[in-house]
């Protein structure tokens, strides 16, 4: 592969990044000195005991936080000098987030909520309908896209947020514990999916303290005090 | 600037929280509602007086008791025959005629009511003139009428003064008189104007030896200098009734200033009523602002989400300042009919109990007007809550419970 190819292929680039808080006299180092490529097509875990820093990273990577030092690279594009709405664009079109609490706005159908992050991108109705039904009878919800959230289980409700995520066909889709609210049995299917959708190209993300879904990911990024402590990679 | 999705979001929002929706929007509509009532009666009157004003009766001076209004009841007031006489001959006046005023026993098959007798004289009929009132039936008074009578508009209307209806050619007695019904004058539109009566004034002098005096007189008067003509007639009357200027116990006014003071009036009444419904739906702004804000408290966790998945900051704007418009505008919507319905309802009482004058006007306007002044008060009112949900922090947010 050709250096150039190499840099196109790359999704995200942390460089150096440091996210520091400022409380009084103190600093606290909830990032301090991350280097992070994740290439096209990547399963990677950010695995960490709480208070490693690892939601910082999630919040960094998805756009939704910005770093005090270091840069951001998404799809080749440095998003420090982003402004606001760019910011917002970039992370609707390149990002799909999935939570640990699901995060469906409850006064919107199954179908809606997946439409939601379209309708914000300016893409048509018929088009975002059309998505939203195949999306969703792809994670198998196809008959219940006219329930509300609350109508369905909590693996249901996670597997529409699977669908969102994707409502924008992004790079990248960060999970932030996918599975903490989850049995054993359903989460093991949540993740089904996640390597589902790697396998067909898909960037995905988890930031989890579960070694055992972390184990299923590429590569481990492990993190601890806000820093990189090691990176292991999985044996094909 | 927001789309499908994100109004039924919004639209959602406000119909799960129903009591809170509704209490905002009965904060505004009942401020609308007043708003509505009172300009529809205000510009019903400005219409009244309006027409008024359009009679041809820019000419025409009116000299009356500083005491009292048009009636003329002040009875310690009066100009004498010779008074009058003395403003005919000012420079510029055409032709002046006063009215007598007395209270009168009116009795029609042995019902009696109590009203005003009034007078004017048929060979110069200005009083009637000036405000442009005719016959509906039968005729006006003719020179050298006797015990012929001209009857309120409400006399003809069974139920409404006598149980029985009077016609043309009816026999009615006044103060001891006995009278013929000559004709009916048009309807003025309050129940007092339309019960009077009128004889001519040499009748009225025959029936009352006592000293009459004037109650009221009407000049008409050179239009190209009626100012001035209007001054030397105080001036005159100054000399005869031997007052110090700034003393007078008369005024003398053009029909235009007349007309000009009752619109100026009306200015002040309409305009200090709509003033308090002002406030009122500025105290509803804030109570909307309210509702807004603890609505945008209640969902920064929504918020959050929603930023994540790819609204900008002005689409979180928009989605809060639709919510606050929207409210506005459905409180417009309902103020507004019920105004209307209220209004039409008033008018149909007062119109009833004779007030016939005193009618609401409906401009296409004033629905429109009401309904942007109320959705433009919710959307200001929605300004700093959706400012604020629209600044909240992502991360923050997310991590709200």
């Amino acid at each position: 592969m050709k250096k150039e190819d190499k840099h196109k292929s790359e999704v995200i680039n942390l460089n150096a990044v440091k996210k520091y808080y400022y409380m009084g006299d103190n600093v606290v180092k909830a990032v301090d000195g991350i280097n992070l490529r994740v290439k096209k097509g990547d399963f990677i875990a950010v695995m960490g005991p709480s208070g490693s820093g690892k939601s910082t990273v999630m919040n960094l990577i998805g756009n939704l936080d910005v770093p005090t030092h270091g840069d951001i690279y998404l799809g080749g594009e440095n998003t420090s000098y982003f402004s606001e709405s760019d910011l917002a664009e970039l992370r609707g079109k390149r990002v799909g987030f999935i939570f640990q609490q699901f995060n469906l706005i409850p006064n919107l159908t199954v179908k809606e909520n997946v439409m939601l992050p379209m309708d914000f991108q300016g893409v048509s109705k018929q088009e975002r309908e059309e998505i939203a039904r195949e999306l969703l009878s792809k994670v198998g919800l196809g008959d219940r896209i006219d329930f509300y959230p609350n109508q369905l289980s909590g693996g249901q409700q996670q597997r529409v947020a699977i669908a969102r995520s994707l409502a924008n066909d992004p790079d990248v889709i960060l999970a932030d514990e996918p599975t903490g609210n989850l049995d054993t049995k359903t989460g093991e299917k949540v993740i089904s999916f996640l390597k589902a959708l790697n396998k067909e190209g898909k960037t995905v993300i988890i930031v989890t303290h579960d070694l055992y879904v972390a184990k299923h990911a590429k590569v481990i990024y492990w993190l601890k005090d806000g820093k990189v402590e090691k990176k292991t990679r999985k044996r094909k | 600037m927001i789309s499908t999705e994100a109004v039924k979001y919004s639209l959602r929002n406000l119909k799960q929280r129903k009591a809170r929706s509704f209490f905002t929007l009965l904060s505004i509509f009942m401020g609308i509602t007043t708003i509505f009532i009172f300009i529809s009666f205000g510009l019903g009157l400005y219409a009244y007086i309006g027409e008024l004003s359009g009679s041809s009766s820019a000419d025409k001076v009116l000299i009356m008791s500083k005491g009292s209004g048009l009636a003329g009841l002040d009875t310690a007031f009066g100009l004498t025959k010779d008074e009058v006489k003395a403003v005919e001959n000012v420079p510029g006046v055409f032709e002046a005629t006063g009215s007598y005023f007395k209270a009168a026993e009116v009795e029609y098959r042995d019902e009696q009511i109590y009203t005003l007798i009034g007078s004017y004289d048929p060979k110069v009929p200005l009083v009637m003139e000036i405000f442009g009132i005719q016959q509906s039936e039968g005729r006006m008074l003719k020179p050298g009428d006797e015990k012929h009578i001209l009857v309120g508009y409400n006399y003809q209307v069974k139920d409404k003064i006598f149980p029985d209806a009077l016609d043309v050619n009816s026999k009615i007695n006044v103060n001891d008189v006995d009278f013929k019904v000559v004709g009916f004058l048009e309807e003025i539109g309050n129940p007092q104007d339309d019960a009077q009566v009128f004889v001519t004034n040499d009748f009225m002098e025959e029936m009352y030896d006592e000293n009459l005096s004037y109650n009221w007189v009407v000049a008409k008067v050179d239009l190209k200098n009626i100012d001035e003509v209007k001054e030397k007639i105080e001036k005159t009357l100054r000399k005869e009734r031997d007052l110090e200027e700034g003393k007078e116990d008369f005024f003398v006014q053009t029909f235009d200033e007349m007309i000009e003071g009752y619109s100026s009036a009306l200015d002040i009444v309409i305009g200090f009523v709509v003033l308090i419904a002002l406030i009122s739906v500025l105290v509803s702004a804030v109570n909307t602002a309210n509702t807004m804000i603890t609505s945008v408290i209640e969902r920064i966790k929504e918020i959050g989400v929603i930023k994540s998945i790819g609204a900008k900051n002005k689409t979180i704007l928009g989605i809060f300042l639709f919510e606050s418009s929207f409210l506005g505008f459905v409180a417009g919507v309902i103020g507004v009919l019920l105004g209307w319905g209220l209004s039409a309802l008033g008018g149909a009482i007062l119109n009833n109990v004779g007030y016939g004058f005193l009618q609401p006007s409906f401009s296409p306007w004033l629905f429109v007007g009401c309904i942007a002044f109320a959705t433009i008060t919710g959307a200001i009112s929605g300004v700093f809550p959706a400012y604020k949900a629209s600044k909240i922090n992502p991360v923050d947010a997310l991590r709200y419970e």
